[in-house]
């Protein structure tokens, strides 16, 4: 170590300060053992994300997600450690639609990873591929609120989006590792079947209840994807506009409304704030479903969605 | 009507479609699915051959006249969107933030920064404008020009590598050194209305600031390591004070440019706690002649938490800063010291309260600030209030102590408008 480091000294105050990162570097380099690399190294925005990309991927591929459930994809904390997957990662994937635009940019650029930059081929960006709702149909301004002037960006509670996303990664997948290419497409058309069967048995599920129980109140315009899926209908939001605190006025009139039409259940991620939405379902009698904000871990793509419909279908019949 | 209604979808299904063929040109879908949009991609949809032409020109008048009927828009399937939409066009990331401020003071204002308010009464602090996007799959270029009463300043402009091999990165161009926490950032992302004094006294008012190259790289560690070396003009009394400063005397080895070295290390201690630490060093010529040379150390603590699961996104922050400075002038050494160290508590997306103390040493007779043979102590407190996002109003007061004592209130507006870049952590 002595020798290899006497013809390097810049100046002794550089030494100084590179010092304690040379020592760090060495104990590590003892410290670590050598993990086995897997064919893919994948890191997904969402929890959701790299739930389907595990689907896809199986054995051949690792999977990290840089946002935990617990957080709201549009406000991740971008600690310096999700640099370090990102760094390594042979392929991103995002969800697109300006979702990330708060957080994951400057992580891009930090990771000093050319193949994962935006239009890379190691870049999947989800939004691209799937059939998008809630597009602007005039110029988007603030004062309205948190519109994402592509569209609504959160279509990773509609099976159906799932299907067009899972296609289109595996065929990344089959590009950047073909060697595996034959289990790519086995996972990919065996995910596809049994999302295909979920979407389509949860449809009728729903489709038996009358329009009446169908009609719900969501907290943020994050679940027009899920509604239009199992065919609820969304009465109102619980925030006057995306991204604004609900304001008395406002949550006055959903109440009127609620009570008006009979609903009974305001849906939200739990990430979002509940007492507002816990006050307005004790004074209707009704219930707040409280979703998970993305797969948990240890869980799969169709189970989250499974309790999700369970849930929704067990608050909606009550 | 089982045809009619495929027909009718037929448009949107191709238009979901196009984006995912263009991506992935090889493999259609494994099964042309059931339902709407998850249609296979255009090129092997097949055609709906068993309608006649007059059946076809019949719809299409239909259709024509529901489209006069309504908005021509309604009826646009996401075609526009398909790359993007309005996002997706090739227009850098543009946006105007607004900082302006009305200030009191009862005594002297002693502010370092050049963006503070310096008087009683109201101030532009700034409009700073920040463009930026990717040159090619090489290059990234960031700007942020300022606007001030009397004129508009390049801030930073400077070019990022985006691939370079061996974890390598390039920045060129005019750019706020990477020494400590707080010099690389905007006021957009302070946490006070005004600039640590330790940092207007050392570097200058507009920050560690040159026209240079820096290159770090990233450690292949288990967590976060990064060392950075930047090379930067030691001239500017805005940005390299404590260095050749107002004096120009030009570049003649390179030992008259100001080296700056940094290592920033990350601890994700858990899904809540963060630690950053940082070790800095600057280097470089002084005015003060005979090849007389300056040094300012730093280090860099900050701790983050957030607890999981808090739907308010509330955390709170501890940062802290300190800065040793040495100085060859002509008969001797001068040497001080400063810091801060700040508080913030971020209880929900519309309230923040924070506090800082900060301590800076002074000169007798210090050639560079002959004003300033005091200790300084100043102590701050803010309440921040965001209606939104995107605006600020940030109410400050503090308490400056050295020989003589100023208390200072402040209120201060941000607006920002357009499409403004993340920050870092």
């Amino acid at each position: 170590m002595e020798t290899a480091l006497r013809p390097l000294v810049p100046a002794p105050s550089a030494l100084l300060t590179a010092l304690p990162a040379l020592l760090a570097a060495t104990l590590a380099l003892l410290a670590t053992p050598n993990i086995a690399r897997a064919d893919l190294q994948v890191v997904a925005t969402l929890p959701d994300l790299a739930a389907i990309a595990r689907e896809i991927g199986g054995e051949h591929v690792t999977v990290t997600a840089l946002a935990p459930p617990s957080q709201d994809p549009h406000y991740v904390d971008p600690r310096p450690n999700l640099i370090l997957p990102l760094n390594r990662a042979d392929l991103l994937v995002v969800n697109g639609l300006e979702l990330e635009v708060g957080w994951l940019p400057p992580l891009q650029v930090a990771a000093r990873n050319g193949r994962i930059q935006t239009g890379g081929e190691g870049y999947f960006d989800a939004s691209a591929v799937v059939r998008r709702l809630g597009v602007p149909q005039s110029k988007v301004d603030r004062a309205m609120g948190d519109i994402h002037p592509g569209g609504n960006p959160h279509f990773l509670l509609d099976p159906r989006a799932a299907r067009q996303i899972a296609a289109a990664l595996a065929n990344r997948m089959v590009k950047l590792d073909p060697s595996n290419s034959a289990a790519y497409r086995a996972n990919a058309s065996a995910f596809d079947e049994a999302l295909a069967t979920f979407a389509r048995a949860q449809q009728a599920r729903f489709a038996a209840l009358s329009a009446e129980q169908r009609r719900v109140v969501a907290y943020h315009a994050s679940l027009v994807y899920l509604f239009d899926w199992l065919g609820l209908i969304e009465a109102e939001t619980v925030e006057p506009r995306p991204g604004i605190a609900p304001t008395p006025a406002h949550v006055a009139r959903v109440l009127s409304l609620m009570k008006q039409q009979g609903i009974r259940v305001v849906v939200q991620e739990a990430y979002y704030p509940q007492k507002t939405s816990q006050t307005l379902t004790r004074l209707v009698g009704g219930r707040v479903v409280v979703l998970p904000g993305g797969t948990p871990d240890g869980k799969r793509y169709l189970q989250h969605l499974q309790g999700i419909a369970d849930a929704l279908h067990a608050a909606l019949t009550q | 009507m089982r045809r009619l209604s495929l027909i009718a979808i037929a448009p949107l299904a191709l238009a979901a479609a196009l984006p995912a063929s263009a991506a992935v040109p090889a493999e259609p879908p494994a099964e042309a699915p059931a339902e709407p949009p998850a249609a296979p991609p255009a090129a092997d949809a097949p055609p709906p051959i068993e309608l006649t032409r007059e059946e076809l020109e019949a719809l299409e008048a239909g259709l024509n006249a529901d489209a006069a009927a309504r908005p021509p828009v309604d009826d646009t399937p996401p075609a526009p969107h398909a790359h993007g939409g309005p996002v997706g066009n090739s227009n850098p990331d543009i946006s105007l933030i607004l900082d302006t401020a009305l200030a009191v003071f009862d005594g002297p204002p002693r502010q370092t920064g050049a963006h503070d308010p310096q008087a009683t009464g109201f101030a532009l602090q700034q409009l700073e404008m920040h463009i930026a996007a990717n040159a090619d799959p090489y290059f990234r270029l960031e700007a942020n020009l300022v606007f001030a009463e009397f004129g508009v300043e390049v801030e930073e402009a400077y070019g990022t590598t985006l691939a370079m091999p061996a974890d390598l990165q390039l920045r060129a161009g005019q750019f706020l050194t990477r020494f400590g926490r707080i010099n690389a950032s905007h006021p957009h992302a302070w946490s006070f209305v005004d600039q640590p004094l330790v940092n207007g006294k050392f570097f200058g008012g507009e920050g560690s600031r040159g026209l240079g190259a820096e290159l770090s790289w990233l450690a292949a560690l288990p967590w976060y390591v990064e060392l950075v070396g930047s090379a930067t003009h030691a001239s500017g009394a805005c940005c390299a004070r404590s260095f050749f400063g107002a004096d120009d005397l030009g570049i003649e080895s390179p030992g008259d440019l100001l080296y700056t070295a940094a290592l920033k290390q990350f601890f994700a201690l858990s899904n809540e706690w963060s630690l950053a630490w940082g070790l800095s060093s600057q280097h470089g010529p002084n005015a003060s002649g005979n090849g007389n040379r300056s040094e300012i150390y730093g280090t860099d603590l900050f701790i983050h938490y957030r607890p999981a699961g808090n739907a308010d996104r509330a955390c709170v922050s501890l940062q802290v800063e300190a800065l040793y400075r040495t100085r060859q002038v002509p008969g001797g050494r001068l040497e001080d010291f400063g810091g801060y160290g700040q508080l913030v508590w971020t209880i929900d997306p519309n309230w923040e309260l924070g506090a800082r103390y900060e301590y800076v040493a002074g000169i007798d007779d210090d050639p560079l600030d002959p004003d300033w043979g005091d200790d300084r102590q100043r102590t701050t407190l803010q309440a921040t209030f965001y209606p939104s996002h995107f605006s600020r109003l940030r109410l400050q007061g503090s308490r400056a102590a050295g020989d003589e004592t100023t208390w200072a209130g402040m209120l201060a507006l941000e607006l920002l408008i357009g499409a403004h870049g993340a920050h870092s952590f």
